[in-house]
């Protein structure tokens, strides 16, 4: 699409934003009640469901119980009418069997692992509406719905994506600024001991630029973080409030 | 169904509930049907879209539609497609290819019941016969699978379907006789679907010597054999398979689709109803109600 | 999807001459003139049937069957250990595989199951499981495989009836036989036994009802295992089709009976009696 300013003169977005604000977050823990743990997030207009089996025994072909650590099965799926061309395929293809393992190696660092040997623990993503940060949306559900399962992990995970335009980093990259070409980078963190999970990047940077950009993205992601972590307070409090009463 | 284990004990007591008091463990009777809640307008990009949630069975449909070539063989007539697919979000099994069969035989039936062409106005759905036809891609995700899912799967692709809006459409000729497809870039420049007379899949399933609507998960463990019947709101029985490993006689069968018209009728009464109050929502709050 | 290298595939953009000759043809021969079908048969009539049980020697049973230009071959092995093992089941199991032959109806198949034959088995297999005893054959698995060599109509019935009397060949303990039949009901009229034209043809009168009912039934057991309704039908007329369907099952069992008693009873004679046609009353 020709003619689209990613950043206008006066410093507006396509969507309006600043370019350090990140997107409107909307998020619920416990969505379901068949699965051990669930969330649901909406960043703009982003949407993602995950939710958590586990830990229960090794099913499956999936390889031989491992004495000393858990096993993560990660799965990503989109579903059909999620992009704006149909897709043909929910999962299975290239791409999700990528992003369902940088998903699974991101929660294996953040995990306790050593906790639950001999174990499986499933985690399934589904995007139902996709608009720019995928993975960033599927990281922070998953974080919200393992913290739902009381699994115990290390510290949150909070992914956010950066881009770069005239000089200037982008915080939460949306399907348009991403589909025009620039760079992307994705970074999964843990806010308080500030460590990278996951650091990804699409096209090309020139590496002066790479420190504002990861810095950027690392500001985001303990945003991001403060979001969640207001939530998980909230229902926990909720939660609690309602056992009192009982 | 995706069936859980139960124990003969477990079975004995659902069976006897069910013939001789009519009284489910929930303390429904035979013929009762759970409260469903129901959106449309869920996910922005598609047509059109609906969330029905029966009691632990969630679905999601998106229906988007698409322009491309006609099947050769109705060149003037558009066309629906089902696609579901089981989100391993309902169970550990279902992910990778674990539900790919149960997804075939539900799109199999969806697919048999639309195939009657007065079902919907297809031919409304052409642009250029023989050319370019609009057809619609009904994607059903299922989030949660408790009992009953062919009926509420039904329910909410007749939902999403209410509530798709396909963008207006103008064709005129150039001057060398080609045709020239414009499609309007005005989102409040849309056309409707008439739904009035889609059905409604009633599963009526047998247990023991009775037989029950609206199954959870543990009865249709304890039965051997189910009609499922698509309805209209006259009552006229648009289509009927049988399913299971069990076998019935005329009579059960003559019962069971009485009980199913019945209820058929009021499910599409009360699903109309809903749809002409809150059918053209575009956005609502989803999952975080 | 992989594609088999060995055979010739025609250009992707090729379609078959059927669809053109359809289009030429701007009158479409009605489904009834003068009370005859297309086929010459009355709405009532249906077509005689050729049954013989044993016709694939390698397979454990098996049965050909003809109903006119509908050509059904079904072989069943079994019962054979349960291949993969995923979940212990007590009783026996049933393994349906259906599949058109790619020369079958007039628009040629591919040769890769398409999802209406996945279908058609899954319809099959249960028409079939009530009537196998399965818990004479615990952790085993009974492999059925329908091939259709061609397509002129009614031919899920067809396949009900040939696999039943294919696995009843292949000495498997059943509870009783399952036949199979099917109509079309086009507003009144009853046509029994569609041939390909009588299913997809359409009436003069676009208001009528129009449905194609296909029945599997147990004659000794008077019980149903099969019913498909493709189309609608008012309730009291859907019973009214099932009815029919039961009666012209009723008549075939006598046909089917008989093919099983002449197959059993070659096996006692060594000298090969010669195989008669068993037209249908």
């Amino acid at each position: 699409m020709a003619g689209l300013e990613l950043l206008s003169d006066e410093g507006f977005r396509l969507d309006g934003r600043r370019p350090s604000e990140l997107r409107k977050i909307r998020l619920r823990l416990g969505v379901f009640d068949q699965a051990d743990g669930s969330a649901y997030i909406e960043q703009g207009n982003t949407k993602a469901l995950a939710t958590v089996y586990g830990p229960h025994e090794v099913l499956g072909g999936k390889g031989k119980p491992l004495h000393d650590k858990v096993i993560i099965n990660c799965q990503y799926s989109m579903a059909t009418f999620s992009t704006n061309e149909r897709k043909n395929r929910p999962q299975g293809d290239r791409k999700s069997t990528e992003m369902s393992l940088h998903l699974q190696r991101t929660f294996e660092a953040t995990i306790q692992t050593h906790l639950y040997p001999r174990s499986q623990i499933d985690i399934f993503v589904q995007i139902l509406q996709a608009d720019g940060g995928n993975y960033c949306a599927c990281v922070n559900a998953a974080t919200l719905a393992i913290i739902n399962a009381g699994i115990p992990m290390k510290d949150y995970v909070c992914a956010c994506s950066s881009g770069y335009v005239n000089n200037t980093p982008l915080t939460d990259v949306s399907y348009l600024e991403e589909s025009q070409g620039g760079p992307v980078v994705t970074v999964a963190m843990l806010p308080k001991s500030e460590q990278i999970a996951l650091f990804k990047m699409d096209n090309r940077l020139h590496v002066d630029h790479l420190e504002q950009v990861l810095e950027v993205a690392s500001k985001g992601c303990k945003d991001m973080y403060a979001v969640m972590n207001a939530a998980v307070k909230e229902h926990v409090s909720r939660m609690a409030k309602s056992m009192e009463c009982s | 169904m995706a069936s859980i284990q139960l124990g003969e004990g477990e079975k004995t007591f659902i069976i006897h509930g069910i013939c001789k008091d009519d009284l489910r463990s929930d303390g429904r009777t035979c013929l009762s049907y759970r409260n469903f809640e129901l959106e449309c307008g869920v996910v922005s990009n598609t047509s059109g879209s609906a969330r029905l949630k029966l009691s632990n069975t969630q679905v999601l449909v998106g229906v988007k539609a698409e322009m491309g070539p006609p099947n050769p063989l109705n060149p003037s007539r558009g066309g629906i497609e089902f696609f579901v697919d089981f989100s391993a979000n309902a169970s550990p099994k279902f992910a990778g290819r674990g539900g790919d069969e149960l997804a075939a035989e539900i799109s199999n039936m969806l697919g048999l019941v639309y195939k009657n062409k007065k079902m919907l106005d297809y031919k409304s759905l052409c642009v250029i016969a023989g050319q370019c036809v609009w057809t619609l891609y009904a994607d059903i995700v299922v989030l949660e699978c408790g009992g009953n899912l062919l009926d509420a799967i039904a329910l909410a692709v007749k939902a999403a379907l209410y509530n798709t809006r396909i963008p207006l459409v103008t064709v005129h000729k150039d001057m060398d006789g080609t045709e020239d497809i414009d499609v309007s870039s005005n989102p409040h420049d849309f056309v409707t679907l008439d739904t009035k007379n889609l059905p409604v899949l009633v599963t009526v399933t047998t247990v023991g010597s009775g037989h029950i609507v609206d199954a959870t998960l543990e009865e249709e463990a304890c039965s051997m054999a189910c009609i499922v019947a698509a309805v209209n709101k006259e009552g006229a029985i648009d289509g009927m398979v049988k399913k299971g490993s069990g076998s019935l006689t005329i009579d059960s069968i003559y019962k069971m689709l009485t009980s199913a018209k019945q209820i058929g009728k009021d499910l599409n009464k009360s699903l109309d109803d809903f749809l002409s109050k809150k059918g053209s929502d575009m956005s609502s709050k989803g999952f975080l109600t | 999807m992989p594609t088999d290298t060995k055979r010739i595939q025609g250009p992707d953009a090729s379609q078959s001459t059927f669809l053109y000759k359809k289009r030429a043809n701007t009158v479409q021969p009605a489904l009834l003139e003068e009370g005859k079908r297309q086929d010459g048969r009355s709405p009532l009539e249906i077509r005689p049937i050729f049954l013989k049980a044993g016709a694939v020697s390698q397979a454990k049973g098996s049965c050909y069957m003809e109903m006119k230009n509908t050509k059904v071959i079904c072989a069943v092995y079994g019962p054979r250990e349960v291949p993969r093992r995923d979940g212990f089941v007590i009783n026996g199991q049933l393994r349906c595989e259906f599949k058109f032959a790619t020369f079958a109806s007039e628009v040629r198949h591919g040769h890769l199951t398409s999802h209406t034959e996945k279908d058609l088995a899954l319809q099959v297999q249960q028409a079939l499981e009530p009537a196998v005893c399965l818990h004479k054959i615990p952790k085993s698995q009974v492999d059925i495989f329908i091939t259709v060599l061609e397509n002129d109509g009614s031919v899920l019935s067809a396949a009900i009836t040939c696999a039943s009397i294919a696995v009843a060949n292949a000495g498997i303990e059943m509870y009783d036989l399952v036949i199979g039949s099917s109509l079309r009901q086009t507003g009144e009229t009853l046509l029994l036994d569609p041939t390909a034209f009588d299913e997809t043809a359409e009436s003069e009168s676009t208001d009528d009802t129009q449905a194609i009912v296909t029945v599997g039934f147990l004659p000794s057991l008077k019980q149903v295992s099969c019913s498909v309704q493709q189309g609608q039908l008012q309730c009291e007329d859907s019973i009214k089709a099932l009815q029919q369907c039961i009666d012209v099952c009723e008549r075939y069992y006598q046909v089917v009976y008989e093919c099983l008693k002449k197959s059993v009873k070659k096996l006692k004679s060594p000298v090969e009696s010669p195989m008669d046609e068993a037209p249908a009353s």
